[in-house]
């Protein structure tokens, strides 16, 4: 990574960050609270203890699913935003199969998983045929495919799978549910997701195909000159990114949810598009990235019991981050910032 | 001063000269337009004809040098200002609203109208006398969506005469049209002329310029070479002055290769209708040990040849062989497997990895290779890929900070040694090199023909395409030159007929 560049990425977003926070600050100063001591509870809310610690967990991993699946295809030029809808499918699929199948237990469990990641993964994949073979804009193509799955989740949920007379699906039965990761309420789909994020690591860095796919997503052009199967490769990206939103769903499901239900994943797969960009598509960032986020979503909970902060600020918080960031990275690619700050800091190459 | 010299001038630009950063698109030009005249500006791409119609037409403002229009020193700040002067452009592509009929294209940005409402039946009046009058045969009432590229051309002209123009810039307008097309451009153009409008005509084909001009001016690298009457002018006469004279002698030794052939193209065509995009009939080989070049004014086929001769298009008529194997699958992956080494036409867009490092474009091709990844291509050796990456910039000379600099920040020939070392250090057996030392100085371009005739002597066969005529009588041992997709003759690299040459590049 290059010196001047690596700044810039941590740079941004740690001054966005700060900066979103002094405007939540100044928010919750004019509500009428203090804002450290706002600030404290949110902390605490989200580290204090042991148990709100593992909340954050357990809220960040499928966030950090959809933050990996957006990385991997962004790095090979795919505009993946059906995260959603990749998600949703792979949860539709392992509700199925805890419900129905008669395997229990961790046959049920892995069987769930591969389901999930599969049909994720075929869900994305025909955005790519789509793509590739008709020239389909995937942005389109993703999104459509989002309503399509929220919608047959909403016929599982009130029809085939239906409990009673709720609108949700039956529950994953204990023997299904995901263990618990060291006793919190986080479960071992944390750790999943942690691995899975080294495991993207490793293969965009460490690897040829992953060196190959950055190298179509940065110019298609000299990629094809130079021989590499650029179709292959693009293909590949909505697969694997689909099956990694599709693996989050089916373990969110077992793990945590339970059941399907009217809004299950709603705008995981948008907030993951938006967390693998303020990591600038570096999948460890992404996972630093989501459980931050989480963070201020467990936290601001605390806050408003604690001092009647209402859980909006932080919502405002978030997407402050979020616009800063992504203006930011604008603003420190546009050559006038380059000649004027960069090079006078001494940080130009 | 200028108005005493002729008084039927209608447009003169004096002394322009626009620079951007430190280079000059042009150079103390200067350039008139006579009432009723067809003038065009002939020359390669690159050599400033498209800033000069911007000054004009106000969309870049000159760093020095005045615009007189009828007699009157004028300053043109934006392109309604260049039209209220009478001054009317039809860009390359065109500039109109698709969705929109004819009618409304034409009238779209009429400033004339007194009220908020528009007289539709006067203003069709007058564009339906317009077209008449010109020969400008065009439905007002069809979208523009449903014409041809012709018409819509058409369109744009008839809009530029609505506005009141009498000066028409046309840039390269034939570039986009039929043969058929183009007669009837220019029977529009001669009648405009005989109107008393005058045209400025942007080409680089030499034979359309030659039958509708009246003057030419002609261009190299920003500055004006000459303006002539069209008189007697042969094609020859103008490749030569678009291309410039050039030393005869080249300080290289040209080989005389009797190894064997490593590609024949056998009667190959591509597109072979498209005189400037396509390939006609066409058949090459290539020795080891020998440059063949192919000389040409560009876009007469030359990118074509490249692609094909790399595995990028396939050809529609015609065989290719390769080390004696015909070619089943025209494929980029198949050709650099049988060891064909590729200096592309754009080395930023298909060149280089412009956001990946130094580093990682000298081993784009070759992370599998067992020196540089365990597992092929499982786990990538950083540590190899890094000293491999030191190794060839001392080798080739590439000067920049680190082997982990990003590739786009470094100099236009930098990145071609960069290019130069990932594809020449497995000794090619065959190399296609199109325009390797485009926009590069002195000191990177000797570098570069020094490198490719060392693979020439260690047996590589080198084809080698470029706009720039020096450069090809410079390295070549064979000479070849290309006309609207053909090939119109071959010549010994030693002691090059440059006359002959000349004229085949005219297409004669």
């Amino acid at each position: 990574m290059k010196r001047k560049d690596f700044g810039a990425l941590i740079i941004v977003p740690v001054l966005s960050i700060i900066i979103s926070f002094l405007i939540g600050c100044i928010i919750i100063a004019a509500l009428g609270a203090s804002p450290a001591e706002a600030l404290r509870y949110l902390w605490k809310g989200a580290f204090g203890n042991i148990r709100n610690l593992g909340t954050t967990f357990s809220r960040s991993t499928p966030l950090i699913f959809t933050t990996l699946c957006a990385c991997f295809a962004y790095r090979c030029g795919v505009f993946n935003l059906g995260g959603e809808g990749q998600f949703l499918i792979g949860s539709i699929l392992a509700c199925y199969i805890a419900t129905k199948s008669p395997l229990t237990g961790v046959p049920a469990m892995l069987l769930c998983a591969l389901a999930g990641a599969a049909g994720g993964g075929l869900w994305a994949a025909a955005a790519g045929l789509l793509k590739i073979w008709r020239g389909q804009n995937e942005m389109i193509i993703t999104i459509m495919l989002n309503y399509v799955a929220t919608l047959l989740m909403g016929v599982v949920y009130t029809n085939w799978l239906r409990d009673g007379s709720v609108p949700q699906t039956i529950a994953v039965p204990d023997e299904t549910k995901l263990p618990s990761f060291l006793g919190l309420r986080a479960t071992i789909a944390f750790p999943v997701a942690i691995l899975v994020g080294i495991a993207v690591f490793y293969f965009l860095f460490s690897t040829s195909g992953g060196f190959q796919l950055r190298a179509v997503g940065l110019n298609m052009t000299a990629a094809k000159v130079n021989g590499f199967n650029v179709k292959r490769y693009i293909m590949m990206s909505f697969i694997v990114s689909g099956a990694i939103a599709g693996l989050g769903g089916a373990l969110e499901l077992l793990g945590t949810q339970l059941r399907l239900i009217n809004g299950f994943g709603a705008g995981y797969g948008f907030d993951g598009v938006a967390m693998a960009l303020i990591a600038s598509l570096h999948p460890i960032a992404g996972i630093v990235v989501a459980i931050f986020f989480a963070a201020l979503r467990v936290g601001s909970t605390t806050m408003q019991t604690a001092t009647g902060v209402p859980t909006s600020v932080s919502d405002i918080i978030q997407a402050l981050v979020i616009v800063f960031t992504v203006a930011g990275m604008a603003m420190v690619k546009l050559p006038e910032f380059k000649n004027r700050f960069l090079r006078k800091a001494g940080m130009e190459g | 001063m200028a108005v005493d010299k002729a008084a039927d001038q209608i447009l003169r630009m004096e002394h322009i000269t626009k620079q951007f950063g430190s280079v000059y698109a042009n150079r103390n030009i200067t350039f008139d337009v006579r009432a009723g005249e067809v003038h065009t500006l002939l020359g390669e791409n690159g050599a400033g004809k498209s800033t000069l119609m911007n000054v004009l037409f106000g969309l870049y403002q000159p760093t020095a040098g005045d615009i007189y229009v009828r007699g009157q020193k004028v300053k043109i700040e934006s392109p309604a200002q260049a039209v209220k002067l009478g001054i009317g452009m039809v860009h390359q592509h065109f500039m109109l609203v698709e969705a929109m009929t004819v009618f409304e294209n034409i009238i779209l940005g009429d400033t004339r109208s007194a009220g908020i409402f528009i007289d539709r039946n006067a203003r069709r009046k007058e564009i339906l006398e317009l077209s008449q009058k010109y020969g400008l045969d065009v439905d007002l009432d069809l979208p523009v969506t449903e014409l041809a590229v012709g018409a819509q051309q058409r369109v744009e002209i008839l809009k530029a005469l609505y506005r009141g123009c009498d000066v028409l810039v046309l840039d390269e307008p034939t570039a986009a049209l039929t043969d058929v097309e183009v007669e009837g451009l220019f029977e529009i153009m001669n009648k405009l002329r005989s109107e008393g409008k005058s045209i400025i005509f942007i080409s680089h084909k030499m034979r359309e310029v030659l039958r509708v001009s009246d003057r030419i001016t002609i261009l190299r690298a920003g500055e004006t070479v000459v303006t002539v009457d069209i008189g007697e002018l042969t094609g020859e006469d103008l490749a030569t002055m678009m291309i410039g004279r050039q030393l005869v002698r080249s300080q290289y030794t040209k080989a005389e290769s009797k190894e064997e052939i490593v590609a024949v193209l056998d009667h190959v065509s591509y597109h072979k209708n498209s005189k400037h995009n396509g390939l006609n009939d066409v058949s090459v080989n290539i020795r080891r040990g020998e440059i063949v070049g192919i000389a040409g004014v560009d876009g007469n086929g030359q990118s074509q040849l490249a692609m094909l001769l790399t595995g990028n298009i396939a050809p529609d008529e015609g065989s290719m062989e390769l080390k004696n194997s015909k070619v089943a699958v025209f494929d980029p992956n198949a050709f650099i497997q049988e060891n064909v080494a590729h200096i592309p036409e754009d080395r930023n867009k298909s060149g280089l990895v412009g956001n990946m490092s130094v580093a990682d474009n000298l081993v784009l091709k070759i992370t599998k290779d067992k020196r540089f990844s365990d597992g092929n291509g499982f786990h990538l050796k950083k540590k190899a890929i890094r000293s491999y990456a030191l190794e060839m910039k001392e080798k080739y000379d590439i000067r920049c900070s680190s082997v982990d600099q990003e590739a786009r920040n470094l100099s236009g020939g930098n990145q071609q040694k960069v290019i130069l070392a990932r594809e020449l250090e497995a000794a090619p057996d065959l190399l296609i090199a199109v325009h390797p030392t485009r926009g590069l100085d002195i000191g990177a371009t000797r570098f570069i023909h020094d490198t490719v005739i060392a693979q020439r002597d260690i047996g590589a066969g080198v084809l080698l395409i470029s706009a720039d005529f020096d450069e090809i009588l410079e390295v070549s041992d064979r000479i070849l030159v290309m006309f609207e997709g053909k090939i119109m003759g071959e010549y010994s690299g030693k002691n090059p007929p440059i006359d002959e040459i000349s004229l085949a590049m005219a297409g004669k």
